[in-house]
């Protein structure tokens, strides 16, 4: 929707900004771990889809979908610069489908692989992934309460990754 | 391989931190690192997400309206007169600057919390004034506050139903005189569920917990230019609470309207101190008054005179956790339990214990973790007051309280306190030498319901709109005569209006 003047135009940004943020935000989230980017991207997803959105008339119902693949297409673009500069980074290869976020379905079969992964590993390793990385703990924190070293939980969490890596990708075939 | 367990550590720290991982700005990782990369966020993706700063929604409004309404009226501009556009420069940067100022709610969030990090006491008058929905308003009482951010205070109502009644908390006991039945009445100083409306660091931690803060307008409170913010909290109505800009902190607080009545609540004085005068915090009994007392704690001297008390020699840390010192013992001698109390700045844990009685039964709400192979019970919070738990204080249904109960060598052990969970794991893992394990992300609760209950989400909704009323009515209570409208009907009047001797 196009309006005439510029306070009305300025009412709508700050309308579809307020109405939409949260799952837009909880997308790009999902697939970058860290609020500071996704707080970044999310801006940037609407700065990048308004003019679109006034331009074509996109109808209220659609906006959303649209909002999403705008973000969706951020991230990716960020990525492939990071590929173009010889990495082989693939941010959008460990997100769960477009759709996972519109079908619970997909979001608990995805948990599942997840959490059905985690279960092969081994008692420390499983550990050591729920304390740093689920629960948040700091290294030396872990280190407390899994009463090892600092430097042995950095060797812990590494190969529990690796394994956890292996297995998710094993099970993707 | 070294350098990538480091890389990997960092990149899982600045996950943790909310920071954008410098691995994204910069990839120079190899291959096998990314996937690793790669799989600790698939795996973070098990977690809630962290939702952004409460000013986010403003930022972004502002961020995006700048980037796309701002290019139109800038070739606008193009066609004014250089002085013209010099003017409107300096008075848009001005208007900028006001909005800015206006909108830039976390400074507002930090600059209390940073304000209020200078203050270690204030002495306060308190005016708590009722308006009903014709527009009367009525003045329920005025107090005068002294609080000190240890968590000790003393109130003393000047006007009121409940004229001449004092209340103290001194971190080791409570107690109220009460002028009117020339009695004193004793608590246990911890937990303290009903301590004073609109205590500051409370009211700031509220603030800063919120969904949502907006500042609304400017306006003067008993001369005190100050802010007035619309709070969203996290449960319950939005309210307003007024900011004084000269001291960054709160000097009045607006509830909304509940069955046409509405609490305003401002401090008509305050003044900040260094510390709460000994003699104010000193307990004693006045003349002619008689001492009732509630609390069934004695406070002991050494471990030995608790040993002797209670029967066996308590166990203690073999270490403090850093930041803590022991601050007392006591027991409870019907009980046969011993109190060992621990106080950081604004922190307490206790650890209850006591021989094990009856079947080890854990609250079906809680986590569950390991000490030797045994069921640990994990509550965060306290929902449930079994074992030690109940015969220890009336724990239950306090916010940021939490505990870990767990059975070891025919002994019952809790560590209880208003601190993080990592604090009370700390305390625990000296009580058994290391043993302590937290629950596995398995299966961290021990009970699964059978039947699914139907909710109707509706009349839930208005059954906690009533127990809101009902515990902002004694969030005040204390010191107020309430209204009839809020009075819970399994309350006695009297204990709506004064600590319950129960406590």
């Amino acid at each position: 929707m196009v309006h005439a003047n510029e306070g009305s135009r300025v009412n709508w940004i700050e309308h579809l900004c307020l109405s939409t943020r949260e799952p837009v935000y909880r997308l790009i989230y999902f697939k970058v771990q860290n609020r500071e980017e996704a707080e970044d991207i999310t801006q940037e997803t609407y700065v990048r889809a308004i003019p679109y959105l006034q331009k074509n008339h996109v109808p209220p119902d659609k906006q959303m979908a649209f909002l999403k693949t705008v973000a969706l297409n951020i991230i990716r673009d960020r990525w492939r610069q990071h590929q173009r500069r010889g990495t082989t980074a693939d941010l959008e290869a460990i997100a769960p489908k477009e759709a996972a976020f519109e079908d619970p379905v997909e979001w608990s079969v995805q948990r599942m692989t997840i959490e059905k992964a985690l279960n092969e590993l081994n008692e420390e390793q499983r550990t050591v992934i729920e304390l740093r990385i689920i629960k948040g703990y700091s290294v030396a924190e872990t280190a407390q309460i899994m009463n090892k070293k600092e430097t042995t939980i950095r060797v812990m969490q590494h190969r529990a990754l690796q394994s956890l890596t292996r297995i998710l990708h094993d099970g993707m075939k | 391989m070294h350098d990538n367990e480091r890389r990997l550590s960092d990149y899982i720290d600045q996950l943790n931190a909310e920071k954008k991982p410098k691995d994204h700005e910069h990839l120079g990782a190899d291959p096998e690192l990314q996937k690793l990369f790669h799989t600790a966020r698939l795996v973070r993706s098990l977690r809630e997400p962290a939702m952004p700063e409460r000013d986010f929604p403003a930022k972004l409004v502002r961020a995006v309206t700048d980037q796309l309404v701002q290019t139109k009226q800038k070739k606008k501009k193009r066609a004014w007169m250089a002085s013209i556009v010099g003017i409107a420069a300096v008075l848009a940067l001005s208007l900028l600057m006001h909005i800015v100022s206006l909108f830039d709610q976390p400074n507002i969030v930090k600059a209390m919390e940073k304000a209020f990090q200078d203050v270690t006491a204030y002495h306060g008058f308190l005016e708590i004034v009722e308006t009903n929905a014709q527009g009367k308003t009525t003045t329920q009482a005025k107090l005068e506050i002294w609080a000190d951010k240890h968590g000790r205070y003393y109130i003393r109502e000047l006007e009121g139903t409940n004229k001449g009644l004092i209340t103290v908390n001194n971190g080791r006991t409570k107690w109220q005189i009460r002028p009117s039945e020339k009695q004193v009445h004793r608590f246990p100083a911890f937990p303290d569920p009903y301590r004073f409306a609109f205590e500051l660091g409370t009211e700031i931690k509220g603030i800063k917990q919120a969904i949502s803060t907006n500042i609304i307008r400017e306006e003067k409170t008993g001369n005190r230019p100050s802010w007035i913010v619309e709070v969203t909290p996290q449960g319950g109505e939005p309210y307003r609470i007024w900011i004084d800009k000269e001291t960054r902190l709160p000097l009045q607080k607006q509830y909304a309207m509940h069955h046409g009545i509405q609490y305003k609540l401002t401090y008509t004085k305050i003044e900040w101190n260094d510390v709460i005068p000994e003699k104010l915090l000193a307990y004693h009994v006045p003349k002619g008054f008689q001492e009732v007392s509630q609390n069934p704690e004695q406070i002991v001297t050494s471990i030995d005179e608790a040993k002797e008390s209670v029967g066996f020699l308590p166990d203690t840390v073999s270490q403090i956790p850093p930041g803590y010192v022991q601050d007392r013992i006591a027991i409870i001698p019907d009980k046969k339990l011993v109190k060992l109390y621990y106080r950081a700045l604004d922190k307490e844990i206790v650890i209850i214990q006591g021989k094990a009685i009856g079947k080890w039964k854990l609250a079906p709400t809680a986590m569950v973790g390991k000490i030797h192979h045994q069921t640990a019970e994990i509550q965060s919070p306290v929902v449930e007051e079994s074992g030690v738990l109940g015969a220890g204080g009336p724990y239950a249904g306090l916010t940021d309280l939490h505990s870990i109960r767990w059975r070891q060598n025919g002994f019952e052990y809790a560590v209880i306190g208003h601190a993080s969970l990592g604090d009370l794991i700390a305390f625990t893992k000296e009580l058994t030498n290391g043993a302590f394990e937290m629950p596995t992300h398995k299966d961290p609760f021990p009970f699964k319901p059978k039947v699914e209950v139907p909710v109707d989400l509706e009349r839930e909704k208005n059954d906690q709109k009533k127990r809101r009323c009902w515990k902002f009515a004694l969030e005040i209570g204390s010191f107020v005569c309430g209204s009839s409208i809020c009075q819970p009907a399994n309350v006695p009047w009297r204990h709506y209006w004064r600590l319950p001797d129960s406590l």
